[in-house]
């Protein structure tokens, strides 16, 4: 009898390590999946995704996301299924105390305005270094939540909120990079009155160019970096120079390509540049190895070529003090005829395809 | 109502032991950890629904599957494949070769379950 005893309760304690294990592993694949899905989104994607794994995984049907703005005041972000999320921002008490505790809390059957009877989940969403907002889940008609339920919630909410700190400071980080190369835009500008806003146009074709062409998101965030400082090497460089129609003799040429290579000096010593480097320095180089470096074809980087054609496009149609500006329509034509000579041939179709269509729609 | 059956094939004890533990509830559920025995346990059991891991020694599930497909009163079995992250091309294959679904280790069962559910409802 004793060898059966024992035997059962074995075959017991076989089952809970099963069970303990098993809530091990579901933990390990939400943590797996969480990294793939989250990594590199915004705040709005991370809090949607978030609402959808816990939907996938536990199969609930309302749940919302509030974040907390910063005078501390609750709102939603997102959420799924059938509530209105401005109902549980009716009593925050239990919220607030929720986040304040940095602890995860289920109550069983409250009562909603409406009289009925709710189960509710709320789970604080909390970062590194600050409160972010927290997940709440609700079941009518209510549930039990479960303990290992609840530590899965706890690991899904604490790597949210690591997440979405994480894309918020990357995004101040951002704007602040921005911001600042902004400065120097301006502070280049104001020295020459007759091409303030250049840089800002440039930054427009081009960007409109790299969209038509389907560049990824990151490629884009490149290209709009670079032709924010394409010109930044003229910092210097006698204006008159750089405009000058007509071949340029050797010397002007050398001060010339001084501009672009000034362009490497100023930028080096920006971490965060350094992979524009050689799409600015370029960017006065021509497809048909005619330019300063002698660069050809795809030597060219992607995104030099592409703020190349949008940098001539803006230079043809403004006024410049030894001509006046050309008419779109002409512009357009005379980069068409560059096309292959001057310019790569695919940027130009991109350009022209999206030229047309800006211009058909300012027609009607 | 009977339960519905369904064959785990995967030569980790802790996956099949695992999978067994969150399906006995709903399911009727039988394990194969040796995958040269499979081929046989699916013509005897007829299982409904059939849950197999892709890396096992000798007899991969990818073997299986094909036989599977090959034999016209077992091609109609959904199977749910396993396998090890960063597989893709692994998953076009599966695929290509019909399997129904394709789960990445490590999966949640809880998810596996509702899964299942939903293919073949509640016993």
């Amino acid at each position: 009898m004793k060898g059966l005893e024992e035997a059962n309760s074995l075959k017991r304690d076989l089952e809970l390590t099963i069970k303990a294990l098993s809530e091990s592993y579901e933990e390990l694949s939400l943590l797996y999946s969480m990294t793939s899905e989250l990594l590199g989104l915004d705040p709005d994607d991370i809090s949607m995704r978030v609402l959808l794994l816990a939907e996938r995984i536990f199969g609930y049907k309302k749940s919302a996301i509030l974040f907390l703005d910063k005078a501390k005041n609750l709102y939603p972000k997102a959420w799924r299924g059938e509530l209105n999320p401005e109902d549980l921002l009716k009593d925050k008490t239990l919220i607030f105390k929720a986040i304040k505790d940095k602890k995860t809390r289920a109550f069983c059957k409250l009562l909603n305005g409406g009289g009925e009877e709710v189960s509710i989940l709320i789970s604080p969403i909390i970062g590194k270094s600050s409160e972010i907002g927290a997940l709440i889940v609700l079941e009518s008609p209510p549930k039990e939540f479960f303990a290992n339920e609840i530590k899965l919630i706890n690991t899904l909410t604490s790597q949210a909120g690591l997440f979405i700190e994480n894309s918020i400071l990357y995004s101040e980080f951002e704007t602040l990079l921005t911001g600042s190369i902004n400065c120097l835009i301006k502070a280049l500008e104001a020295s020459s009155p007759w091409t303030a806003g250049h840089t800002e146009r440039v930054v427009h074709y081009a960007m409109a160019i790299g969209r038509e062409m389907g560049l990824p998101r990151d490629e884009l965030e490149r290209l709009k970096i670079a032709s924010l400082l394409h010109d930044i090497g003229k910092i210097g460089v006698p204006e008159y120079l750089l405009n000058k129609p007509g071949k340029l003799d050797e010397e002007e040429s050398l001060i010339i390509k001084g501009h672009t290579q000034k362009a490497e000096e100023i930028l080096l010593p920006l971490k965060h540049c350094s992979n524009i480097i050689e799409e600015i320095k370029y960017h006065h180089e021509r497809w048909d190895g005619q330019g300063f470096f002698g660069l050809r074809g795809e030597e060219i980087p992607l995104i030099a070529r592409i703020i190349a054609v949008a940098d001539a496009f803006d230079a043809m149609t403004t006024d410049r003090p030894y001509r006046k500006r050309l008419s779109f329509e002409d512009a357009v034509e005379e980069i068409e005829r560059s096309s292959g000579a001057q310019f790569d041939p695919e940027i130009v179709k991109a350009f022209l395809r999206w030229f047309s269509r800006q211009h058909q729609a300012s027609l009607f | 109502m009977k339960k519905k059956k369904i064959m785990v094939i995967d030569d980790e004890p802790f996956i099949s032991m695992m999978i067994e533990d969150k399906f006995k509830d709903n399911f009727q559920v039988l394990s194969i950890r040796d995958s040269t025995l499979a081929l046989d346990a699916i013509k005897k059991e007829k299982p409904d629904l059939i849950i197999l891991d892709w890396m096992m020694p000798r007899v991969s599930g990818l073997d299986i599957l094909k036989s599977i497909k090959a034999e016209p009163e077992l091609k109609e079995i959904p199977v749910f494949m396993l396998t090890a992250k960063g597989q893709e091309d692994d998953e076009l294959a599966g695929l290509k070769y019909g399997a129904e679904r394709y789960i990445t280790k490590p999966f949640s069962p809880r998810e596996l379950l509702e899964l299942v559910i939903e293919r073949l409802g509640r016993s």
